[in-house]
């Protein structure tokens, strides 16, 4: 393919987030504020200097972009925003670095926040996840079908028929995961948690447990991103983007699982991903050998063996058995969401994420810091990817 | 006839025919007249060649397990009688695959690849929700 004309070309330089809690009493707007004062102080701008915004979460659960601009005195040459997904954090990244490098404006802060007030979790309350057929989970409220959670259950419920992959092997996903908040100080979930404690854990949708679900919380996040040219004079070292590929979704897709996995209309095969499907290494020149910390959207644990069966990690069943002997834990072979990820750090849709990224590769995560990370990726269950390197 | 307190589903311009037919307690999808596939979810043409020549049919009601979910938590307080519920994904023989409840069988005897057959449940005057029995 093409030479991917952007790599190494942007560059996160600013991140910043609030106090991560079950539940507080602020305003979403508060909390972007801070999350956004955070992130200008973390690379050494003003808010002046701000001159893009983009987000992936506002109406119904958060605040509108372009009145988040207004209400804080902002002065955009470029605004974006998604409908109301976690899933949309990476292509929030990549909308806001095609901004920066084309010269649509010079730094975009990308923010989220959740405060008191609606959240998006299934049920009579939850707007979006009345949609049927558009709700993107399989929502048909009339049979009872809602919340993202029974669409990653009905996704792994034929995983683990096709594969024989047991509760028991699924279980070291949340358990890594717990490993690694234990030693996040912003971590909400930090008591580390047992095989027995997972087992013993109450069905949310079975086959899921509660340890298989994310948290559901409160808090802000900002990650700034800037040309490389520009990045090179701000504070801190830049952490750049070195390869992208973008999110899927069709008929051979369900959100929540692998192509060929049989849910919703897609066909049933085993699916090895063909260099074609595999943008992001074609695009960075680096591939699986190299990525020296992984981190995904585990808003549900399966989805960690879909993301590393996507992108090639291991091979189509083999998710089960890679997850096993701590060898996605720091430490391991391949440490994933080393932060806590959404199951223990917080659910920032994604955002906590980008933000321990780039402080792993600047080398600030303390206890839990990977030795000589030179290159990390965010890989999603659903096709979406970015690799980072320092 | 007590009151139905579960959600409803929400009949459009797309699906109108669906629930018509539901009504009549008949099952009926689309078809098309180009390609002969049948397909799911309603929508204005043919996923797979775009053909707006297209025929609500009636399917044979005759489909397999090839998912499910079992609610252990309560979304909607219409179905706090029924806790914990299943939801199944139910691959019709002509192709296309649905959600909706499975009644006649306990949670834990549903299995995939379980033979299961459309039943008609008449739950408002308005409304009909096909659903599904082991056959």
């Amino acid at each position: 393919m093409a030479s991917f004309d952007i790599k190494d070309k942007v560059a996160i330089v600013g991140v910043g987030h609030t106090k991560f809690g079950r539940s507080i009493d602020r305003h979403a707007l508060d909390l972007i504020a801070e999350a956004m004062q955070n992130a200008l102080d973390d690379c050494g701008l003003r808010k002046e200097d701000l001159d893009g915004l983009c987000s992936n979460f506002g109406w119904p659960a958060s605040y509108d972009v372009d009145a988040m601009a207004e209400t804080l005195g902002l002065n955009l040459n470029w605004y974006g925003q998604t409908w109301t997904h976690g899933r949309f954090c990476a292509s929030v990244i990549q909308w806001a670095s095609f901004v920066v490098h084309f010269g649509l404006a010079n730094y975009v802060a990308c923010v989220i926040g959740q405060g008191a007030g609606p959240r998006m979790v299934g049920g009579a309350g939850d707007i979006e996840g009345r949609r049927e057929t558009g709700g993107g989970h399989g929502e048909s409220p009339h049979y009872g079908m809602t919340s993202p959670g029974a669409g990653a259950a009905l996704a792994a419920r034929r995983y683990f028929h096709r594969y024989g992959a047991t509760p028991e092997q699924l279980a070291a996903v949340p358990i890594a995961f717990r490993k690694h908040a234990s030693l996040n100080p912003n971590a909400i979930m930090r008591a580390p948690i047992t095989r027995e404690d997972y087992l013993n854990s109450r069905f949310v949708c079975e086959p899921l447990r509660l340890y298989d679900y994310c948290l559901v919380n409160d808090g802000g996040t900002c990650v700034i991103v800037t040309s490389a040219d520009r990045a090179k004079h701000l504070k801190k070292p830049p952490v750049y983007i070195a390869g992208m590929q973008g999110i899927r979704t069709g008929r051979q897709e369900f959100i929540f699982g692998l192509p060929g996995l049989g849910v919703m209309q897609q066909e049933e095969f085993a699916y090895a991903p063909k260099p074609e499907q595999l943008k992001i290494y074609q695009t960075s020149g680096l591939g699986p050998k190299d990525i020296g910390a992984l981190y995904t959207y585990d808003a549900f644990s399966f989805l960690a063996w879909v993301a590393l069966e996507r992108f090639a990690f291991c091979g189509p069943g083999e998710a089960p058995s890679f997850t096993q002997g701590g060898q996605i834990e720091l430490g391991g072979e391949l440490p994933m969401n080393t932060n806590g990820g959404l199951m223990s750090e917080a659910h920032m849709s994604g955002w906590n994420h980008q933000i321990e990224i780039v402080r792993q590769l600047r080398g600030e995560c303390g206890e839990r810091q990977v030795k000589g990370l030179e290159v990390a990726m965010w890989a999603n269950a659903y096709g979406d990817a970015l690799i980072y390197r320092r | 006839m007590p009151e139905y307190r579960k959600p409803l589903p929400v009949i459009s311009a797309l699906n109108r025919p669906f629930w018509e037919g539901a009504k009549k307690h008949e099952l009926r999808f689309q078809r098309c007249n180009r390609c002969s596939k049948f397909w799911y979810p309603h929508g204005p043409v043919c996923p797979y060649c775009w053909s707006r020549e297209y025929e609500w049919a009636k399917v044979s009601g005759r489909a397999k397990v090839t998912s499910w979910v079992v609610f252990h938590q309560r979304y909607f307080e219409g179905f706090k009688d029924e806790m914990p519920y299943s939801v199944a994904q139910v691959e019709l023989a002509e192709g296309p695959r649905f959600l909706a409840n499975l009644v006649g069988v306990k949670n834990e005897d549903i299995y995939i690849g379980m033979p299961v057959e459309v039943v008609f449940d008449d739950v408002t005057p308005e409304v009909t929700l096909p659903k599904f029995r082991p056959a």
